[in-house]
């Protein structure tokens, strides 16, 4: 398999606003091209889009916005991890060979109304994501003995990180006490306790090693991969734990043979605090009763290892544009340009971006 | 509609399960995915335990596994606190989309 890397990177601004998917699939990936050096687009063989948008033929439009006529050109929706499974896709792609370099696009607008799985019978009337968010919040205190103030410290510490994203939806910072009194959702939710839909872009450019080469003085390579799906029903999982996450780490450790404690930068998909929580246990960085005081300390020392950009809650979910715009701040984190973000010596980084209350889940590791 | 739907609007469960391998089949479907038989009906007994809830507002919601091992999310009625493991009563209905609903038993 011929080795991958990211060569260049593009975002617009996340907002609340209404968003047009095509002007903003447009916008990053302009933005993307611009980050390279003497980018020949006729030399971009493929163009994948990623969104949960219902417009259609997104890849060919986008190829002709930019001005490229691509050998492979499609669309991939995966709800929430929508991003790193295109990013993923595209890695196939130049590792087969089929593909030189592609440019991966994801978008979404923030009426978009693509968040609830209707097809999910067992949800009943509690469709809404919020539901499944206080079923596992309620579960994690539970068995953790998690506390409330533990939840708020994840999402006081991810605004706060999301201070210095200038593409963040949200540059408020918000205190633990803020987020511990803010509108109460259910009595295991509050509004800060949960990430928010909103309108944004996100594009990356990937290429083969001989090109990387050409176009890049800091190509980030994709060392490691893993992806596991263990059904598209909420009611299927059990609460205590995110057996995808779990089991795709296990790939991606695999792939790029190193393990947890090799990694320096992470960029999880809090959802909700609780999904945090969940997410660095089930990677192996900390352990489930463990985790609450493990992000205070964080918190308390200004580490900004876990979700460095803000994460979904501080930097907003563009469900489409949410795993490349993670996959960008990993990648900027290991080129050493994440500015006032930047993780010291960042050499190994993960991304960690899943679907539907974890029934899926996709992780990547990134070296510089 | 579907016949599990329309089951719902008339009050009734419908548990989809293989009449060859006996399998339970949720979301219910035509064909068994396990040994690929025409799947049948039969009511659901309407019993189930909580194993999980929480509250938004006033109404208690939450995750039942009802005594044919299917788990639903659907709102919890109890004159108290509800636990974890209690014994609900399920009623069902539908209006655009399926509406599970349960009382503590013994409430």
């Amino acid at each position: 398999m011929n080795k991958v890397a990211i060569v260049g990177t593009g975002q617009t601004k996340f907002s609340k606003n209404e968003g047009n998917v095509e002007k903003l699939l447009f916008e990053s990936s302009n933005n993307c091209i611009q980050s390279v050096n003497d980018c020949n687009l006729n030399n971009i063989d493929g163009v994948l889009v990623s969104t949960n948008n219902n417009s259609k033929y997104l890849g060919a439009i986008l190829s002709e916005s930019m001005g490229i006529q691509p050998k492979i050109s499609h669309s991939i929706e995966h709800l929430c991890s929508s991003g790193t499974n295109a990013v993923i896709s595209a890695y196939a792609y130049i590792s087969s060979g089929l593909s030189d370099i592609v440019l991966v696009s994801g978008a979404e607008s923030a009426t978009n109304p693509g968040q609830v799985l209707e097809w999910d019978k067992s949800r009943g009337e509690f469709e809404h994501p919020i539901y499944w968010g206080s079923m596992l919040t309620k579960s994690h205190k539970r068995k953790f003995q998690t506390t409330e103030e533990e939840l708020a410290i994840v999402s006081a510490k991810n605004h706060k990180q999301a201070m210095d994203n200038p593409f963040a939806y949200s540059n408020e910072p918000r205190t633990i006490l803020e987020v511990m009194n803010s509108k109460q959702i259910t009595d295991d939710l509050r509004i800060l306790d949960c990430s928010r839909s909103c309108s944004g872009g996100a594009s990356i450019l990937l290429a083969s090693e001989e090109k990387a080469r050409t176009l890049s003085d800091q190509p980030i390579w994709i060392t490691g991969i893993g992806q596991k799906t263990t059904s598209a029903s909420f009611t299927k999982n059990i609460l205590e734990d995110i057996k995808s996450t779990r089991l795709a780490a296990d790939s991606a450790y695999k792939m790029s043979k190193i393990e947890s404690k090799n990694i320096d930068v992470a960029e999880v998909h809090d959802a909700f605090s609780v999904c945090e929580l969940m997410a660095i246990s089930e990677l192996g960085i900390t352990s489930n009763d463990k985790s609450g005081e493990f992000v205070r300390e964080l918190f308390n020392t200004e580490n900004r290892m876990i979700n460095p950009r803000g994460g979904l809650i501080g930097a907003g979910h563009p469900l489409g544009a949410t795993g490349i715009s993670q996959t960008i701040e990993i990648t900027n984190q290991l080129q050493g340009k994440s500015d006032r973000r930047q993780i010291s010596n960042a050499e190994t980084g993960l991304v960690h971006n899943m679907s539907a209350a974890g029934t899926s889940s996709s992780i990547m590791v990134l070296e510089n | 509609m579907t016949f599990f739907e329309e089951q719902l609007r008339q009050g009734v469960f419908q548990i989809c399960y293989c009449g060859k391998c006996n399998n339970v089949i949720w979301p219910p479907k035509e064909i068994c995915h396990i040994c690929h038989s025409r799947t049948d009906w039969k009511k659901s007994r309407n019993f189930g335990k909580i194993l999980e809830f929480s509250k938004k507002e006033s109404t208690y919601f939450g995750l039942i596994e009802i005594d044919e091992g299917i788990r639903v999310l659907g709102d919890i009625s109890s004159i108290s606190i509800p636990e974890i493991g209690q014994s609900v009563r399920m009623s069902v209905s539908f209006n655009s989309k399926p509406h599970y609903s349960f009382i503590v038993e013994n409430n």
